[in-house]
């Protein structure tokens, strides 16, 4: 879902060489496809004989929850935040030892923040990679002044927009639009009407609900929709394929922040060290470096974004991390009956209820 | 001799057909009826037996739109396809000389995975597919047509594209069956070519309607994939509904209580029609 690109070469490299020294292969992550590329865990592939670990993939963190909960086993597992929560209480996953985590003393300090990485003390989640999600435009069409959510309801714009088929993000966007972006997780019966309202009201401008980012940067690309609600991932693609398109990044106006990682889940088998070998090697500045340079996304690791290439970073929108941190609405778990009253509610307004 | 009596050599042919089907299609079927009774917190099942699922979906209005929605499209398909395809089984059953040729040729289409032809149908209709492009190239159109994708009228189109061999092939060979001394006696008897056909042809081959019918309409009306990718917000269908709570919703429960509910539509639409088609053969014959 999060990244595409590069994961067919990814997969051609990776899966060369297989001298059996220890066994890395032996380790196994279910993972969001793309994240085999062997990039990110350089000094992994090294102490194990050139071996990357296996991997399984999911489309999306409830289809993970699922094939989980059926028994599925793997050693490391890559949900963003908001699905921790649910995670722990589904006993799916087991605490990590901070000690043994030789990057942790870099991890950005406000990701260490972010809502359910730490539960009741304990830590659960080795946070990876973040990035926004935001309203992306045409630039050619929309000025930079006068492009704002509210848009999203303007009739010139009808037919002109998508937002995903995904109840939360799409609550996020509403919770904005609408001032509560404050108390998005824990919206009172009044604010979810607002927000229900909000997304009423730019329904029938809706083109499509995206369900892959690729049919939203298809469309972006084609003049098909205009402006829509999507991931950081969306305006990179768009910009390296040279369509005037960009997201807007004012806190004020209203942008998200997510922030995945990787999770020991319980059902793991293999050694211990062998996976922390991988979680440290996945975190280490270096793996950041490539993270930043190749696919333009901001990683956990301070020190990444040091020796990563500063135009890179500007060009991506992520100078200021804390400014997103701090002024941004945060993807963090929204409380189950709220979920669930935003799924059902979701369905009802995409039906045009 | 291992086998006294003619009813358990049936039974022990039978048997391994029976498990297989036992194992496939009952158990599960089985574990879908129990989860339907049962509901959902957070992530825990309550196995307590409970109407609470069916109350909810049936006070639902949106659970009765999108099921109409399916029954309505899925009727749509069948009216399609059948229609299209009576001219073509006729035409290989009475006219074609190669009939083996012409019927590898329906096939063709099965030849590619169906999520690919569904896909194919997206690029033919999009906002820069194959459609538009060259109604812009004629000149016809100034700006792309944007109603050709995202709606229950490209739902129908693929559906109707996709399971047009299903309705040819028993159409085809109830046609096939037709004895020719029958529509000569026909002939001789003074009965124009228009009244042999809705006298002879027509009521002996609606059996092969009606399974062509029946084929067509049960798997289209809980059809997932093809909504999901042409169908738009506007062509949403009950398939949809039911993946949404076996996924995002994560409550399986209710997600068994809908797909019960589709179930039961299904059947009982589909033995109503049976019952109206069979009458309405008589009455022609």
């Amino acid at each position: 879902m999060r990244f595409q690109g590069i994961a067919a070469f990814a997969c051609a490299t990776a899966i060369s060489t297989g001298s059996a020294i220890a066994g890395g292969t032996d380790l196994t992550v279910f993972d969001w496809s793309g994240y085999e590329d062997p990039g990110f865990f350089a000094s992994y592939m090294e102490k194990y004989g050139n071996e990357a670990p296996s991997y399984s993939y999911f489309g999306s963190q409830e289809e993970a929850f699922t094939k989980l909960s059926s028994g599925f086993t793997a050693d490391l597992a890559h949900p963003c935040s908001d699905a921790v929560r649910k995670w722990v209480a589904a006993d799916l996953i087991q605490p990590l030892d901070e000690s043994k985590l030789t990057n942790w003393a870099d991890v950005l300090p406000e990701i260490k923040e972010v809502d359910a990485i730490v539960l009741d003390g304990q830590l659960y989640m080795l946070p990876f990679e973040w990035g926004n999600t935001g309203l992306i435009y045409r630039t050619d069409k929309i000025s930079g002044d006068d492009i704002s959510l509210q848009l999203l309801a303007d009739p010139a714009y009808a037919g002109k927009i998508a937002i995903p088929d995904a109840a939360s993000s799409a609550y996020a966007l509403a919770a904005l639009a609408t001032g509560n972006a404050d108390d998005y997780t824990n919206l009172s019966d009044e604010q979810f009407k607002e927000a229900s309202d909000f997304l009423r009201s730019i329904h029938p401008n809706m083109r499509f609900y995206w369900s892959d980012a690729g049919q939203f940067d298809q469309a972006m690309t084609s003049g098909e929709i205009e402006l829509g609600w999507a991931w950081n991932q969306s305006e990179l693609n768009l910009i390296w394929n040279e369509v005037p398109a960009a997201m807007m990044r004012d806190v004020d106006k209203g942008i998200a922040t997510w922030a995945c990682g990787y999770v020991h889940l319980k059902s793991s088998t293999t050694p211990v060290d062998q996976v922390y070998d991988l979680l440290n090697a996945l975190t280490d500045p270096a793996s950041g470096q490539y993270i930043i340079d190749n696919w333009g996304y901001p990683h956990s690791n301070a020190k990444a974004f040091e020796v990563a290439d500063q135009a890179n970073i500007e060009a991506y929108g992520f100078s200021d991390p804390k400014s997103f941190f701090e002024g941004s609405l945060f993807f963090d778990a929204v409380n189950p009956e709220l979920e669930a009253k935003m799924l059902a509610e979701f369905e009802r307004i995409k039906a045009g209820f | 001799m291992i086998f006294r009596s003619e009813a358990s050599r049936g039974y022990t042919l039978s048997a391994p057909a029976t498990a297989y089907v036992g194992f496939l299609v009952a158990a599960p079927l089985l574990i879908l009826i129990a989860y339907s009774f049962w509901t959902q917190t957070y992530v825990t099942l309550d196995k307590t037996p409970t109407l609470k699922n069916y109350r909810d979906a049936f006070a639902d209005p949106l659970v009765r739109h999108l099921m109409l929605r399916s029954v309505w499209i899925a009727g749509a398909v069948t009216i399609a396809t059948v229609a299209l395809a009576y001219p073509i089984a006729y035409f290989i059953a009475m006219k074609a000389r190669k009939k083996t040729i012409w019927l590898l040729l329906i096939t063709i289409p099965f030849w590619s995975s169906y999520l690919l032809r569904v896909f194919a149908w997206k690029l033919i209709l999009g906002f820069n597919g194959v459609m538009n492009s060259a109604l812009l190239m004629l000149g016809l159109i100034d700006e792309p047509l944007d109603f050709l994708l995202y709606n229950e009228f490209a739902v129908v189109l693929t559906l109707a594209h996709a399971w047009a061999p299903f309705a040819i092939l028993p159409i085809y060979v109830s046609l096939q069956k037709i004895d020719p001394s029958l529509l000569e006696a026909a002939t001789d008897l003074g009965n124009s070519p228009l009244q042999r056909f809705m006298r002879v042809t027509l009521p002996l081959t609606i059996p092969g309607i009606i399974a062509a019918c029946l084929i067509i309409f049960i798997p289209t009306v809980g059809d997932y994939v093809t909504p999901a990718l042409v169908g738009g917000s506007d062509g949403k269908m009950i398939a949809n509904l039911i993946q949404v709570q076996f996924g995002a919703a994560n409550n399986w429960p209710l997600g068994a209580t809908l797909s019960m509910i589709a179930m039961l539509s299904v059947g009982f639409v589909a033995i109503v029609f049976v019952i109206t088609a069979t009458r309405l053969g008589r009455r022609i014959r």
